[in-house]
């Protein structure tokens, strides 16, 4: 107990006059506002994550298989330009993903540097360099959103040659 | 920080702390109108930052900020509240409903309490806050607040006093 139970008292008794009933609805309306804001931009947000993750990746997955084709020569095929059918796994994605739709990889320039002998390698072999534009596309059917990713190539072939 | 009360959950806390925030903003202006105002805009900008609600002293924080500001911003407003300071007895609008006479006399000794010992004694009495709370929300220490609530009912002793 202390000297100021009785004034603490009085002034408990003191209500505070009640606020009118517009100002509830007046602030429901600013915060209905403000949650629609609020919706919008980290959706915006994630998209642009999720855009520039698959963009990386993919990118990250052609490097590695360039890297790997050129490691292993091959006969050269006369390919100018292909275009990949859009994938059968498309009903096994979430909604939500983008679903791989296309690849393209375009040859634009192709030299022929003559015969060399690789690594002490006995019987010669022509190298073919050749430079090309690969682009993949993705697609997302629920947003109607596209993605597409494009970069340059550089493509050296080693091409045994049959001796005679 | 993801703010943790859904829509429907501020009203019921929002209704319970109406009266109080209101009767706290009053203390800066001479209207329940203005006063509704300062709390509106305060709890808005409040839930724009996502700050937890039952962060009261943040809250009040918030409400004292924003009824200065609106002072500052309108120097007419703020000559005629500096006036409405300086004549309390002056008072356009009861803060308090259901008045009887012994209940009006002490709502006039409030009016005449200094400002930084009734804005104490209105966030402790009528809002709840603890003196850590108001503390915080008023940037002292939690003893200075104790004091200036301590004067203040010594205030109101001395003023309610038969002469």
């Amino acid at each position: 107990m202390n000297d100021f139970t009785d004034i603490e008292d009085e002034l408990k008794k003191l209500q505070p006059r009640l606020t009118s009933s517009e100002l509830l609805g007046r602030i429901e309306r600013d915060l209905v506002d403000l949650s629609d804001e609020k919706i919008i931009r980290p959706d915006r947000f994630r998209m642009n994550w999720l855009s520039l993750g698959i963009g990386l990746a993919a990118a990250a997955v052609v490097l590695l298989f360039v890297r790997l084709q050129s490691d292993h020569p091959s006969r050269p095929e006369p390919l100018v330009a292909t275009n990949s059918p859009v994938p059968a796994t498309r009903s096994t994605i979430a909604p939500a993903a983008f679903i791989p739709e296309g690849a393209t990889q375009v040859v634009y320039h192709t030299r022929d540097e003559g015969l060399h002998f690789p690594g002490g390698s006995q019987e010669p072999m022509r190298r073919v360099r050749s430079r090309t534009r690969e682009t993949l596309r993705w697609h997302n059917p629920t947003t109607g959103a596209s993605l597409r990713v494009s970069y340059p190539t550089e493509q050296v072939e080693l091409i045994p040659v049959s001796g005679q | 920080m993801e703010n943790v009360t859904t829509h429907e959950e501020w009203k019921s806390v929002f209704s319970q702390l109406a009266p109080g925030l209101v009767l706290f903003a009053r203390q800066w202006v001479r209207t329940s109108a203005d006063a509704e105002d300062i709390v509106q805009e305060a709890f808005v900008k409040f839930w724009r930052r996502n700050h937890k609600i039952d962060n009261r002293a943040l809250l009040y924080a918030t409400v004292r900020s924003v009824a200065l500001d609106l002072i500052r911003r309108d120097s007419r407003r703020a000559r005629r509240e500096t006036a409405a300071f300086a004549d309390l007895e002056q008072v356009v609008e009861p803060q308090f409903c259901d008045e009887n006479e012994s209940q009006h006399a002490l709502a006039l000794a409030i009016d005449r309490l200094p400002h930084e010992q009734r804005e104490v004694l209105v966030m402790k009495i009528w809002n709840e806050l603890t003196f850590a709370e108001i503390g915080e929300a008023l940037g002292i220490s939690q003893n200075t607040a104790a004091s200036r609530y301590r004067y203040a009912l010594v205030g109101l002793k001395k003023d309610l006093q038969p002469q």
